[in-house]
């Protein structure tokens, strides 16, 4: 053997070794005391302007009112199961209680990690988790979005508006519809475009660049409001809607008229369609500390809340009558909201 | 024979020297940057230390690895004759999707199911990286452009078939082909504590067969060649196009198997969560291990190594991006240390020999002068 | 460092000073050094009686030293007189003062150089004399040629030389680097004789010959050579008839590079091809090593036709090659010896088995190579980068001959390459060609050409346009042939009628007849 080879084979053994030996050690795995809620961000983090924010405002409340502690960890993009077990495993362990994975992509991890803590109680958001202490928080958004639907009909005067998706997948598709019917029930004549960023890459929702291309190129073709539910990459069109006079952006998630971040364009916000993550956040934290945990499914919808148009910056005010009339209709079921669009 | 021995062992030196550095470096920089933004590198390290040998961690890690270096073989098969497979991501993703799919319409026993997935991945992949070697050979096209290209491609491609009412089953907010059924399952080593995948045993094999091919066998010379300088290669008697055509499917091949660890262990099934970017991290990888399959499980580990504590450091309460930060810089480093140490090495080599020339001729001049005194 | 060691040069001012050695003595680690590209461990330079440390090329030219390097560093696209003043933009401008300043300089030393041609159009000779002017268009005083004569014709090396002589004139100092002897002789004022690394002698030119040159050189005395008989069989080795073969240019332009090429080499011959380079002579090669495809003709090796078989297979059937350009085509650079063993026949034994190589059997039979071809490295662990340009050539035609072929393609097989090693390769190439090999010897050194041929041809513009006999040829009479100025049989004519020579060809022709030519009894 030539000495790189007895090398290689000298390292490996080596490494073996102290793989083995070490792996009879202790493990990571020790519980801890109760600290509080470990909150898991989907990618974008704290600071998206969109959901993820929305459910660290229910944090932040519940540390107000409650005087609990909290921790927040955040998303990488390209990440994989392992990584998410992982994060929401360091905040069980460490006695958080309880972790809550922001985003539908913490499901799988969720039941997963949830089996292994028996005694914490774990919530996910915009997804369902199966296990009997998992709380699966669930909005209505599609009742939001025809309501943005509604508004965008009656405020296009090109009779031409978008919706832009971050990534295709059925969560964003209930957006999708919503806002279409929204809009086609209010004034058939109106074109309706609808698009997604990504087919199958949760980068869509961390890509504001894509979303301003986006956005762009239809406000050129005379679009002039745009619905943009896509997370952090919402950012973007708004941006590029600002830049416009004339034209509106319809946010999601959390009121955008009131994000800093966004300041500079808030006159371009018409409206956004709040999903109040924060007021399911701050109800499973308040169970917990109740002792009463609340776990199954919990659906959010537009009569409890869960969805509304959010009124900051008054541009709504002319049609607020009407929009009052269709939000009953909806709460009282008198319309039938659809969660698939129709391609 | 002394002197072969010296020029190996420093040609080992050399070999090692590199990435310690550029490890070195690495830390340095990284403890700057931790140090600058008010954290303390030092406590950053020791809990990284600590938490990364932790036994879950270990097993976290290899599995973490497994796929990493996988596509680092894949990317090192290119890399080797000089010829860059940009593109091992989308030959993995597409090659694990059409695997999932077959694989979930069928059901047969184990020792059939297992093969037949494992061998349309690698078919499929070998055919994805196939088409950019193709249009390298026959149009002159660069293959960093086409791989990428085709990279695009096959996100589009996979985005279209897993819809439902095509490939996909609808499953709350995500959508993914049929579950591979239980016999389509891979073992995994129990330990105690969570299972290591079985695929760690191919990950090795595919080591093995890897460095056999390349520096054991007339193939692996001839690609080895073409990498070493084109036209020696040519006037040498290699084609060198069939060579740019084989070693692209050589490529694909390997690449095909990225996705099973986590298709056949894991997942059991393609969905819109599938892991994506493997095939970025594995030029990374290749890259750091210097192309040397024992160079590349190590730096395979390094990598989940640091995606293990990161997560930690960040719980307390550092920001997670220092990871990133760090192994960007590790990349940078390696590259740049092993080309310092490359030329050095070969100053340093051309000096001996000058010097072993040299020697030779005193002695011999003073043999003669003392032979004719 | 350690290439070189106890060095002692005086050059005095306006001669022409003759550096001559083996490669691989050093004389290019002495160049390196006087232009301040390498420092020196230990000793002094001194210059005009001052002594001097030069750390950079900068250094050098701003005390008037200048360098023309054996590969001319111009750029193709500019013009003359952008290169010219490509970073010494100070000096004179960019303008006409830099131009007026270059037809000055081009009067004085009769350099006949034309500011606004592109450098891409120039031949060989003319890029040298812009090179020259380059350096002297800087202030230098002293200008270091390494290996100025190795591209030209003989019509070319006595302009050069003419060239040489007016600097001299003007109070300018050459040191000019060769291992041509006969060249040297004509040239030089003074010689220094480098042996590996050391300075072993100081001669004047009128006082020795260049058998005495060639064996302080070597150190030791020159074998005798045969007598020259021939080997020459009636048996044909290599039939070419009728190959056409044309190529894209960069410009895009499709020409025909071969046209109607035909000839045959018999078992035991060595057929000389001789051309000014570009004539096709490189493509010819690469067809018959089956890297272009010709449009048209045959090849006939042996009895195969091998026409448009692959290079492997052509390879394996018997052809072996010392490619023109041994660092592009004919060895890894960074690879080791063994490695560079394998290369080019690795299908073959001892280097591999049916599928995997065999390390052993390659590195043993390195070992041989190394040890029957004196390649002279510490070992076959080294890479073939750190070997001096001979060394890489006798590992590259020891490789070649291990596979015993039938034919051998030798592409200017000692260019770059010291006497010593020179005489092993003519060696190696005669004595298998008493055992029956067939050698097309493609060469831009005529001595070798004509010492070395059983028959020549003359290659022009894609065509076999002249055939001569080497026993009578001489190097003029080949050289004009080479310039398209002589077509069909060339008859060897004593009185030299040809209007391109002139009297130096008297101290020519008594160097190349006594001296240069590898076959010819006295010199060896």
């Amino acid at each position: 053997m030539r000495p790189v080879t007895k090398l290689a084979a000298a390292v490996t053994a080596t490494a073996a070794l102290v793989l083995t030996t070490a792996a009879c050690g202790e493990s990571s795995t020790e519980s801890g005391s109760d600290k509080g809620v470990g909150l898991a961000f989907d990618v974008g983090g704290r600071d998206d302007h969109s959901f993820n924010e929305s459910a660290a405002r229910g944090v932040d409340k519940a540390k107000e009112e409650l005087g609990v502690d909290a921790k927040m960890m955040t998303a990488k993009n390209n990440e994989t199961e392992a990584d998410r077990e992982q994060r929401l495993t360091s905040l069980a362990n460490a006695g958080y209680n309880p972790v809550i994975g922001v985003g539908f992509s913490y499901g799988k991890s969720i039941a997963k990690v949830a089996k292994k803590f028996p005694d914490t109680t774990f919530g996910v958001v915009d997804s369902v988790a199966e296990g009997k202490n998992v709380d699966s928080m669930l909005f209505s958004e599609h009742e939001g979005s025809y309501l943005a639907g509604v508004a965008a009909a009656m405020k296009t005067k090109t009779d031409s508006v978008g919706f832009i998706g971050g990534v295709d997948n059925a969560l964003i598709q209930k957006f999708e519809a919503g806002f279409v019917q929204g809009v086609k029930d209010t004034n058939s004549k109106i074109k309706v475009r609808s698009e997604y960023l990504y087919p199958n890459n949760d980068k869509g929702f961390n890509d504001p660049a894509a979303a301003k291309e986006k956005a762009q190129g239809w406000l050129d073709d005379d679009v002039d409001v745009i619905y943009t539910a896509a997370g952090q990459s919402g950012a973007g069109s708004i941006e590029a809607i600002g830049a416009k006079k004339g034209t509106w952006a319809i946010g999601v998630d959390s009121d955008q008229y009131q994000q800093p971040g966004l300041a500079k364009y808030k006159d371009s916000i018409l409206t956004s369609v709040v999903k109040n993550v924060d007021i399911a956040v701050f109800d499973l934290v308040k169970s917990v500390q109740d002792e009463k945990p609340i776990t199954g499914e919990q659906r959010y919808t537009l009569k409890e809340d869960g969805v509304s148009l959010s009124e900051s910056g008054g541009f709504l005010k002319d049609i607020q009558k009407d929009l009052d009339k269709v939000a009953k209709d909806i709460a009282d079921g008198k319309v039938k909201v659809s969660e698939r669009p129709s391609r | 024979m002394n002197a072969v021995r010296r020029v190996n062992r420093e040609k080992l030196l050399l070999q090692l020297g590199a990435p310690l550095l550029a490890i070195l470096a690495a830390l340095v920089i990284t403890s700057v940057i931790l140090a600058t933004t008010g954290g303390d590198p030092f406590r950053a390290y020791s809990v990284m230390i600590e938490f990364g040998f932790k036994s879950d961690s270990q097993i976290w890690i290899i599995n973490k690895a497994i796929p990493y270096f996988l596509a680092a073989v894949a990317v090192a098969v290119g890399f080797r004759m000089k010829l860059f497979n940009i593109g091992v991501d989308g030959q993995y993703r597409l090659a694990a999707f059409c695997a999932a799919a077959l694989g979930g319409a069928v059901a047969f026993p184990s020792f059939i199911q297992i093969p037949l997935m494992i061998l349309t991945a690698m078919f499929v992949g070998a055919i994805w990286s196939g088409i950019a070697g193709l249009l390298k050979a026959t149009r002159g096209v660069s293959e960093v452009v086409s791989t990428i290209m085709l990279n695009f491609i096959a996100a589009s491609l996979i985005g279209y078939l897993i819809q439902e009412n095509r490939l996909g089953v609808v499953e709350g907010n995500l959508t993914h082909t049929e579950n591979i059924p239980e016999s389509g399952h891979f073992f995994e080593i129990s330990t105690g504590q969570e299972p290591i995948g079985g695929f760690v045993i191919v990950a090795v094999l595919v080591g093995v067969v890897y460095w056999l091919v390349l520096n054991r066998s007339r193939f692996g010379f001839d690609l080895r060649a073409v990498g070493g300088s084109h036209s020696a290669a040519e006037a040498s008697g290699v084609n060198v196009k069939r060579m740019v055509v084989s070693s692209m499917l050589l490529s694909g091949l390997f690449a095909g198997l990225v996705g099973m660890p986590t298709l056949l262990g894991e997942s059991h099934n393609y969905g819109t969560d599938f892991p994506e970017g493997i095939g970025f991290t594995g030029i990374a990888i290749a890259l750091l291990g210097r192309n040397h399959p024992v160079g590349m499980a190590l730096a395979a580990l390094l990598w989940g190594f640091l995606e293990r504590t990161g997560t930690q450091l960040e719980f307390e309460g550092y920001s997670q991006e220092i990871i990133g930060v760090m192994q960007g810089v590790i990349v940078f480093c390696v590259v740049i240390a092993y080309e310092v140490v490359r030329r050095y090495g070969l100053k340093l080599q051309q000096r001996k020999v000058g010097e072993e020339l040299a020697a030779e001729a005193r002695a011999k001049s003073s043999n003669e002068a003392g032979a004719s005194a | 460092m350690v290439a070189n060691h106890d060095i002692d040069i005086t050059v005095r001012r306006g001669t022409v000073h003759a550096l001559v050695g083996e490669n691989g003595a050093g004389k290019s680690t002495l160049m390196k050094i006087l232009y301040g590209m390498q420092k020196p461990d230990e000793g002094t330079i001194t210059l005009d009686g001052e002594q001097v440390s030069l750390s950079s090329p900068a250094d050098a030219i701003s005390r008037g030293i200048g360098m023309v390097h054996q590969h001319f560093m111009l750029a193709d696209n500019l013009t003359v007189l952008e290169n010219v003043v490509l970073g010494a933009e100070k000096l004179h401008g960019i303008g006409g003062g830099a131009r007026r300043k270059i037809l000055e300089i081009s009067q004085a030393y009769h350099l006949n150089v034309r500011p606004d041609v592109l450098v891409e159009e120039l031949g060989v000779a003319d890029r040298q004399r812009v090179e020259i002017l380059k350096v002297l268009y800087r202030g230098a005083r002293t200008l270091i040629l390494d290996e100025p004569t190795a591209v030209l014709v003989p019509q070319e090396v006595d302009a050069l030389f003419d060239n040489l002589r007016e600097l001299k004139a003007e109070g300018l100092t050459v040191i000019f680097i060769s291992h041509k002897l006969g060249e040297v002789l004509s040239v030089a004022d003074d010689i220094t004789v480098i042996r590996r690394g050391t300075t072993v002698a100081s001669v004047h030119p009128s006082e020795t010959s260049p058998k005495q040159l060639a064996e302080l050189m070597v150190g030791s005395e020159l074998p005798t050579p045969e007598t020259r008989e021939s080997t020459v069989t009636d048996t044909a080795m290599l039939r070419v008839v009728d190959l056409n073969l044309s190529a894209t240019d960069s410009d895009g332009v499709c020409r025909t590079v071969l046209d109607g090429i035909g000839f045959t080499i018999h078992k035991g011959e060595v057929l000389g091809v001789a051309g000014v380079e570009g004539n096709g002579q490189a493509e010819l090669v690469e067809a018959i090593m089956g890297i272009r495809d010709p449009d048209g003709g045959e090849i006939v090796l042996d009895t195969d036709d091998i026409s448009h078989a692959p290079t492997r297979t052509r390879r394996e059937s018997g052809i072996g090659y010392i490619p023109e350009d041994r660092h592009r085509h004919a060895l890894l650079l960074e690879s080791p010896l063994w490695e560079n063993r394998m290369l080019g026949h690795v299908t073959e034994k001892p280097n591999s088995g049916r599928f995997l190589l065999n390390l052993k059997g390659a590195r043993q039979d390195t070992e041989r190579i190394v040890r029957e071809y004196d390649v002279r490295t510490p070992g076959i662990e080294v890479t073939a980068a750190s070997l001096s340009g001979g060394n890489q050539q006798k590992l590259i035609v020891g490789r070649e001959m291990s596979h015993r072929p039938k034919l051998l393609i030798a592409a200017h097989p000692t260019r770059g390459v010291d006497v010593g090693a020179q005489a092993q390769i003519w060696d190696q190439i005669r004595e298998a060609r008493r055992e029956g090999l067939a050698v097309l010897l493609i060469s831009a050194d005529l001595d070798e050409l004509i010492g070395l041929s059983d028959t020549l041809r003359v290659m022009y513009r894609g065509r076999l346009v002249a055939d001569a006999d080497p026993a009578t040829i001489t190097p003029e009479e080949l050289g004009s042939a080479m310039t398209g100025a002589a077509s069909g049989h060339l008859e060897h004519h004593p009185e030299s009628p040809e209007s391109v020579q002139d009297d130096e060809h008297v101290q020519d022709d008594e160097h190349v007849q006594g001296n240069e030519a590898p076959e010819d009894g006295e010199s060896r």
